[in-house]
């Protein structure tokens, strides 16, 4: 296996905003709704990455959208919904509430990102062939990722299950890519970990 | 390049974001390095089982996010009384003077669109004697805020027509006898007057207080209510707040009905609660005013 996988993992190319922000701020017909479609599975799926709870992801996502809504009606002129970078923005958006609400409910010490080893990553899900191993496995990275530090859940699910560029995540969490790309491997080294205690990995 | 420059590389590779001098660097490390070239292909696994457990919202934030909140109008003895509304309830109410005024305050308050619509008969019903200061059991609203504004504004509607309670009274009685203002601010924040009675608040020193449509409309209310508006500042002028009955020995808030119908000597001033215990008297169990 040669390095054919790259250029077929095109997954990260974030979809054109084809002037949605200035179609809302226009208050067109369905521009709205369009907006909610486009986005609420994503930012509903990233604030339960960080909050871990599905009723506080609904009531942040929700938040989120009529304060989306208000500001680009009524904040903000054309001319900024124009330049607006609009899917960092409402992950922005998103995660400033899920943080203020975690901070209003937790008073849990964050572990920061530790250094790693430079040993190979290892691999992370292994040999499942049935149904029932798949969902096993499912279960299991679920849990594994439950576990890790929320910085660590918060890149993983931006970058590996919302597909986000290193650009876009760098506006969203307001860090350079450089330090990103460090972050991600260190989240995903802890997942790993995470997942070896729970028997899921299996070392090749 | 070294291994630990590489490995914080692979991922940005997998998705073609290394600038090219980046890429060719670390494309030739992975020709020589066995280690490194595996943690890539275990990384383009992880991509994959991760991305599957990505999880979908309930089907009905949808509907609640693109929902669309209606308005429409009341006649008010020829006055405009613009109503907003969803499938859930009363929204917003308001005598303002014009439709853009209201929508505009609608948006600011809430971020959201209104379009036109037909209220409800039952809500229309609710509105109409709430306007005419009638009391609205189980009014049918639609209310965003914190569980402590609810609990406030649920209280509000159980203050009966023709009586007046204090802020202080609301906020003991909604369990945080020391959130006086906080109470006060819920009822200068409240969208739905008339069906939920702000009005009927006012403050323990005496005068009507202050009202989002201004004191003068809050007295006119109270007043047409039946509420013996001067005879109360007058009473609070003396310090008075309570008023006993001699034969059932049983004090009141002077506007509860039960107070009302004490006539002459059996009436009975009190300056507090203290007072009132001290002389042998207990509160009374529908007005409460023991929680004042
Ligand atoms: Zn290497
Ligand atoms: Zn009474």
């Amino acid at each position: 296996m040669k390095n054919s996988w790259t250029g077929g993992e095109s997954a990260c190319l974030d979809s054109p905003e084809d002037g949605l922000a200035v179609a809302v701020h226009r208050r067109e017909a369905g521009a709205f709704e369009r907006l909610v479609e486009r986005y609420e599975s994503s930012l509903y799926n990233y604030a339960h990455g960080i909050l871990q709870n599905t009723f506080d992801a609904q009531e942040v996502v929700q938040d989120a959208m009529v304060r989306a809504h208000r500001a680009l009606t009524r904040q903000y002129d054309e001319e900024r919904c124009a330049t607006l970078a609009l899917r960092p923005w409402l992950f922005r958006t998103t995660r400033n509430l899920c943080l203020n609400r975690r901070r209003s409910k937790t008073r849990e010490l964050e572990r920061p990102l530790h250094e790693f080893d430079d040993n190979r990553l290892g691999p992370f899900v292994g040999g499942a062939h049935s149904d029932l191993e798949r969902r096993e496995e499912t279960e299991l990275l679920r849990r594994a990722l439950s576990i890790l530090p929320v910085e660590a859940r918060e890149l993983i699910t931006l970058r590996f299950m919302e597909e986000m560029s290193y650009g876009d995540i760098a506006k969203t969490v307001g860090t350079s890519e450089a330090a990103l790309r460090g972050k991600v491997f260190r989240s995903l080294k802890l997942l790993r970990d995470a997942l070896e205690k729970k028997g899921v990995a299996h070392a090749v | 390049m070294r291994c630990r420059n590489v490995l914080t590389r692979i991922d940005a590779l997998r998705t073609n974001e290394l600038a090219a001098g980046e890429a060719q660097e670390v494309h030739e490390h992975l020709g020589k390095c066995h280690d490194c070239e595996e943690s890539l292909n275990d990384v383009v696994a992880l991509a994959r089982s991760v991305r599957s457990i990505a999880i979908k919202p309930p089907k009905s934030m949808r509907a609640s996010l693109t929902a669309t909140d209606r308005f429409d109008v009341v006649d008010a003895g020829g006055r405009p009384i613009f109503v907003a509304f969803s499938n859930r309830g009363l929204r917003m109410i308001h005598t303002g003077s014009s439709e853009e005024e209201f929508r505009t305050m609608y948006g600011e308050r809430f971020g959201r669109e209104l379009v036109r619509g037909a209220l409800p008969e039952r809500l229309r019903r609710q509105v109409a004697a709430a306007v005419e200061g009638e009391g609205v059991d189980r009014p049918v609203v639609d209310l965003e805020g914190s569980e402590f504004e609810q609990t406030v504004l649920g209280i509000l509607t159980r203050i009966p027509r023709g009586e007046v309670r204090t802020y202080s009274w609301v906020a003991q009685q909604a369990g945080r006898p020391k959130a006086v203002r906080a109470v006060g601010n819920i009822c200068a924040r409240n969208v739905v007057p008339f069906v939920v009675p702000c009005h009927r608040v006012v403050p323990a020193g005496g005068g009507v207080g202050n009202y989002a449509f201004g004191s003068e409309v809050k007295r006119a209310l109270l007043e047409r209510e039946g509420v013996p508006v001067d005879e109360l500042e007058e009473m609070a002028g003396k310090g008075i707040r309570f008023i006993g009955s001699r034969t059932t020995h049983i004090f009141c808030f002077p506007t509860c009905r039960d107070a009302r119908r004490i006539r002459g000597d059996n009436r009975v001033a009190f300056h507090d609660e203290e007072e009132a215990t001290k002389k042998g008297f207990r509160p009374c169990k529908r007005c409460q005013p023991a929680a004042a």
